[in-house]
């Protein structure tokens, strides 16, 4: 079963009267359980088509399903709701709330969902800050931790609402190369034990040569 | 919605400075409210106070009586059955008197001047004027100085109660030149334009309470009733003080209603107190007896003006201010919006709908409101005490006619207080709605790129 599927999409971008192609006719399925890399230079249409698979952009042309359903039908709120409950999402810079410590910055997406107990809340976050090996910092905020401890913060922020699929936009490009591992081999691991859809962008060739499958983009279009 | 209020709460205090900025800009404006409020109602209440010792009870009933079309005296004849009427209809009362009225001379060895007076029964209305405190003398003495061990004041308003002996205020013993235990002449046309003169002594000068203390001088009211030969069923008007001011429209209104079912001709409602209504009465061609049912509102529309002015002042600094604290507000969302751009396309990326980005923000904006006008209503609050518990004295005489006495009175009321609270709050909160607005509906795909 396909949680991703991309049929002939196209994602322009206009620049004053100036029309960029982003993305050329792109056709791509991601099975449920893969663990893939979107690999291409700067430029290539990585990031575009993570945001268009993630729900935050809509394509010009093409359809888009994820999760089962086709993205350019649905409503700003549905599309939130999609986010939500099916999509998780790493991002290279981390992108914590800076206001708040571990503990509340995993949690948050469970208080949007609003389906659990404080107690089932608090079980949960629990449980996935220990996945990530960051019990013993529950309490700091993201400026007392490290790049790696941030990422796995975020790590466990994407995996508490239990999505179907991990979006994760270039996750090592801001660690070293130790922590980069590091943050892979958590990432693979997950994806072993709980069956979630990873894939992601990166230009390491390192990372790359440890996923399951390789999308090749090059100036928009899909090579292999 | 918790944790959307720890998020605006540790935004607010990570960025400190902006926060105390605008706080501190709320802060301002709202003590200026509280001041600027309490300074008015002190004023009304003044006004209330003085009124309804000197002038007028809360509702009165009085009236005109022309024995020709040209004259017109104010006077109630026949008052006993009216007075009963009013007793009867009106359980809301606290006290029922009688009052005479009239104008005249005062005159003394050296001067004279023209007032208006009141016949009153001290024993009656002891619990409306018996407050009203004597005058120092050195404020209508010239160049006196009080020597060691003697009073500052002198004379005792309870000698009223003897015919004989009236009571003005400072300001017309120093234009009479003046003092306790003199005699001054009093001389009053009647309406068959005879001038009858009594010569009184003075039992009491009081300290002058603003304006309306420029008006009145009370007189024993067999004097009165000697002077103007009136008889004794008639009087100048029935006064009542209600329990509850607030009950003062529902009495006016039932009183005109009982007062025409049992046959009385009413005088057209008109705010103006008695003595500028005398012109109109007498350019008009009925005779008889007409009563007029009153408010301490009517009695004191002369002074209208300061309410009016003090009224246009509050709103155009009101306006200005919040003018003010709004833009601050607005602006200083607008920078806590750009600075956390990416945040929002980060929060707006993990499932955050733009309702809830508009609430976040719009929180942002009332939690800083509230504790900004919270300690703002404190402060206000604790300054207007201060000045009030100081008993600052007006010397100007034109500032004097402004606040209505001759001390400045505030009176902190809490209704409004909570009208300075609502009101900042929503035009805060209004202000904040746009910047909050604009930062719902940024795309997350924009926003999650923005760099600071």
């Amino acid at each position: 079963m396909n949680s991703i599927e991309l049929n002939a999409v196209t994602k322009d971008y206009k620049l004053g009267k100036v029309v960029v192609p982003a993305l050329k006719g792109v056709h791509m399925q991601v099975s449920s359980g893969e663990f893939t890399v979107i690999a291409g230079p700067s430029g290539s249409g990585k990031t575009t088509l993570l945001n268009l698979i993630g729900c935050m952009d809509t394509p010009t042309k093409g359809v888009v399903k994820v999760a089962g359903q086709e993205t350019g039908k649905l409503k700003e709120t549905e599309l939130t709701d999609l986010r939500l409950h099916k999509i998780g999402f790493i991002f290279q810079s981390f992108n914590l709330i800076s206001v708040l410590d571990v503990f509340d910055n995993v949690e948050f997406p469970l208080l949007l969902m609003k389906s659990l107990s404080k107690q089932e809340r608090r079980e949960r976050v629990l449980n996935y800050v220990e996945k990530v090996g960051l019990s013993g910092h529950l309490k700091h905020r993201p400026n007392e931790l490290s790049g790696g401890q941030r990422q796995r913060v975020a790590i466990a922020r994407a995996l508490v609402t239990k999505p179907e699929i991990i979006l994760a936009d270039e996750p090592t490009a801001n660690l070293d190369s130790k922590t980069g591992q590091t943050i892979i081999d958590l990432m693979k691991e997950i994806n072993k034990t709980d069956q979630t859809t990873f894939l992601f962008s990166t230009h390491d060739h390192q990372i790359m040569e440890q996923a399951r499958r390789v999308i090749r983009l090059q100036d928009g279009t899909v090579v292999s | 919605m918790l944790q959307f209020l720890r998020i605006a709460a540790r935004n607010l205090i990570t960025h400190q400075t902006r926060t105390l900025l605008i706080g501190g800009a709320v802060v301002a404006v709202t003590v200026i409210l509280v001041f600027l409020l309490s300074f008015t109602a002190g004023i009304q209440n003044t006004i209330l106070r003085n009124s309804t010792a000197l002038a007028s009870g809360h509702v009165n009933v009085a009236g005109f009586y022309k024995l020709s079309q040209t004259s017109s005296a104010p006077l109630v004849s026949g008052y006993k059955p009216i007075l009963d009427l009013v007793k009867k209809n009106v359980p809301e009362a606290a006290l029922f008197y009688t009052r005479i009225k009239g104008f005249g001379k005062v005159i003394s060895d050296s001067h004279s001047v023209s007032l208006p007076m009141w016949g009153i029964d001290l024993k009656n209305e002891k619990d409306v004027i018996g407050h009203l405190q004597l005058a120092k003398k050195s404020t209508y003495i010239e160049n006196y100085k009080t020597k060691e061990g003697e009073s500052e004041v002198e004379g005792n308003l309870q000698d009223i109660e003897k015919p004989g002996n009236m009571a003005f205020f400072a300001t017309h013993a120093k234009k009479l030149k003046v003092r306790v235990g003199d005699t001054v002449t009093i001389s009053v046309p009647t309406t068959r334009n005879i001038y009858n003169t009594k010569d009184v002594r003075i039992a009491a000068v009081l300290a002058d309470m603003g304006m309306m203390s420029s008006f009145t001088t009370f007189m024993n009211e067999h004097d009165m009733r000697e002077l103007y030969q009136t008889p004794d069923d008639t009087t100048g008007q029935i006064m009542i003080m209600l329990k509850n001011p607030n009950d003062m429209p529902a009495v006016e209104e039932r009183l005109r209603k009982v007062l025409t079912q049992a046959g009385h001709a009413l005088m057209d409602k008109e705010e103006q107190p008695y003595w500028m209504k005398f012109d109109r009465v007498s350019g008009e061609s009925w005779v008889g007896q007409r009563i007029d049912v009153t408010t301490w509102k009517d009695e004191t529309a002369y002074t209208k003006w300061v309410m009016s002015l003090l009224g246009a002042l509050t709103f155009v600094f009101t306006a200005v201010l919040l003018t003010i604290v709004v833009l601050g507000m607005v602006n200083t969302l607008w920078m806590a919006i750009r600075e956390r751009t990416s945040e929002i396309g980060t929060l707006r990326a993990i499932g955050l709908q733009r309702r809830q980005v508009l609430i976040m923000f719009m929180l942002e904006a009332l939690l800083l409101s509230v504790g900004s006008i919270v300690v703002g209503i404190g402060v206000g609050t604790l300054i207007v005490s201060l000045i009030s518990a100081a008993h600052i004295s007006v010397e100007s005489e034109a500032f004097q006619m402004f606040v209505m006495s001759n001390v400045l009175e505030f009176k902190i009321d809490t209704g409004n207080l909570i009208l300075t609270f609502s009101l900042v709050c929503f035009f805060l909160v209004l202000g904040s709605l746009f910047p909050s607005y604009r930062a719902s509906k940024m795309k997350p795909v924009s926003a999650i790129n923005h760099v600071n």
